[in-house]
């Protein structure tokens, strides 16, 4: 189990560093995937975008889904994501065509203390 | 970067497809590696649902998620709960309009992930004070959650054609807010189970930064509001199983003086 030290506590992380706050990150299997669009219409933060669409486009209107590209991931300047794995898009997703690169995992104040870096299904015990 | 190990593989991930004619276990059952019962596959299936047909559901179900939360179980039995049905479009419009304002008008001051060096400096040299003190509001998510939407690339409330308003009785017994909590999900849960989706959505706190809203939802004490729940038929379907982080657990099982077993949940 992680410590929380004081100065974890102390330092609150500055959120668009990948050293700071660990951005979730997706992948994207460019066979399996059709281009619908439904991953881009049901993420929480308009984070996956084509380019050609967002978020807000598509819940306008799902036909501009059509030939919209190959979704990927936005990336800020500094190279952080805006993901926080979900994975509401994997759920959604026909295709099974997405998976989760790397978790979200905040660093000093927020650092989580009993989640790991290990992603599983439902185990059924 | 920290190293992440991922259980699922490129080829594994069928995870999330759910089969059409899996068996489910009999409810009121244990055995050990049994399929799910019903119930299981509701709470492990459900997933928020933030694309919407924009159809409200029936009334009748409507009710009856209602239903579901009447019965949550509370503090003494306290029900520190009232429920507020927002089924019209025009309101829901305004809703939306002015959360995304809100946004706008506090991002303004502190993104500083935004715009160009000078700014950025300017506003971290204070802006981590206001995110101490405004740790829950301000956390990493949420605070990225209304960048997107002040620069018009996230909605507020998705779409969703129904919203129920949680409000809290802050005089209830022990922590209302955890009774909130479990009369949401309470509701959460019997929608799916009847093929509605839902989200809850704790931005709809902007909204209490404007005397209008809170004057039009009668919001004042003892009363509060910071979460409520969006529902309507999902448009694609949402539910499915993710993979989440497994969960270090601690088990005291020997005597006072011996250290807890670490056993990791989900592995
Ligand atoms: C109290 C509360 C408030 C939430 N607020 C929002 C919100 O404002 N916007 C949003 O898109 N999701 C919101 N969510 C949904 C969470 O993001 C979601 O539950 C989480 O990402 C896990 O995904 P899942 O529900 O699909 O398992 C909220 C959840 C809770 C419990």
């Amino acid at each position: 189990m992680k410590k929380f030290t004081l100065i974890d506590r102390l330092r609150i992380p500055t959120y668009d560093k990948l050293t700071h706050v660990q951005t979730a990150d997706l992948y994207f299997n460019a066979k399996k995937c059709k281009r619908c669009g439904i991953c881009v219409r049901v993420c929480p933060g308009g984070c996956i975008v084509t380019d050609k669409v967002t978020k807000n486009d598509l819940l306008q209107d799902m036909k501009k889904a059509v030939k919209c590209g190959m979704p990927h991931v936005d990336v800020l300047k500094t190279g952080a994501t805006l993901c926080m794995a979900c994975f509401c898009c994997g759920a959604a997703c026909p295709q099974g065509a997405i998976t989760i690169k790397r978790n979200f995992n905040p660093k000093y104040f927020y650092k989580r203390l009993t989640q790991t870096s290990d992603m599983t299904y439902p185990k059924k015990y | 970067m920290e190293n992440v190990v991922l259980a699922q593989s490129e080829e594994t991930n069928e995870g999330n497809k759910n089969s059409k004619n899996e068996t489910l276990s009999p409810l009121g059952k244990y055995e050990e590696g049994m399929p799910w019962n019903p119930v299981e596959k509701v709470i492990l299936e459900r997933r928020s649902t933030r694309a919407f047909k924009p159809e409200p559901l029936p009334d009748g179900m409507i009710h009856r998620i209602l239903e579901a939360g009447r019965f949550a179980p509370s503090t003494g039995n306290t029900q520190p709960w009232k429920f507020i049905v927002v089924n019209s479009p025009e309101i829901l419009t305004e809703m939306e309009k002015d959360a995304i304002k809100m946004a706008k008008f506090f991002m303004f001051f502190i993104d500083y992930t935004r715009g160009n060096i000078l700014r950025r400096l300017y506003i971290l040299s204070w802006v981590k004070w206001i995110i101490r003190f405004m740790k829950n509001e301000l956390n990493p998510v949420p605070f990225a959650l209304m960048s997107q939407i002040a620069q018009g690339k996230a909605p507020v409330f998705h779409g969703a054609p129904t919203l129920i308003l949680m409000v809290e009785d802050k005089r209830g017994a022990g922590c209302p807010a955890t009774d909130i909590g479990i009369c949401g999900q309470n509701m959460i849960l019997a929608a799916h189970s009847m093929g509605a989706g839902s989200c809850w959505f704790g931005t709809t706190k902007l909204l209490m930064y404007l005397p209008k809203w809170k004057k039009k939802f009668g919001i004042k004490y003892p009363y509060r509001l910071n979460d409520c729940i969006g529902f309507g038929w999902p448009s694609p379907k949402a539910d499915g199983m993710v993979p989440r982080e497994t969960q270090l657990v601690q088990w005291y099982e020997k005597g006072m003086n011996d250290a807890p077993r670490i056993k990791k949940q989900g592995e």
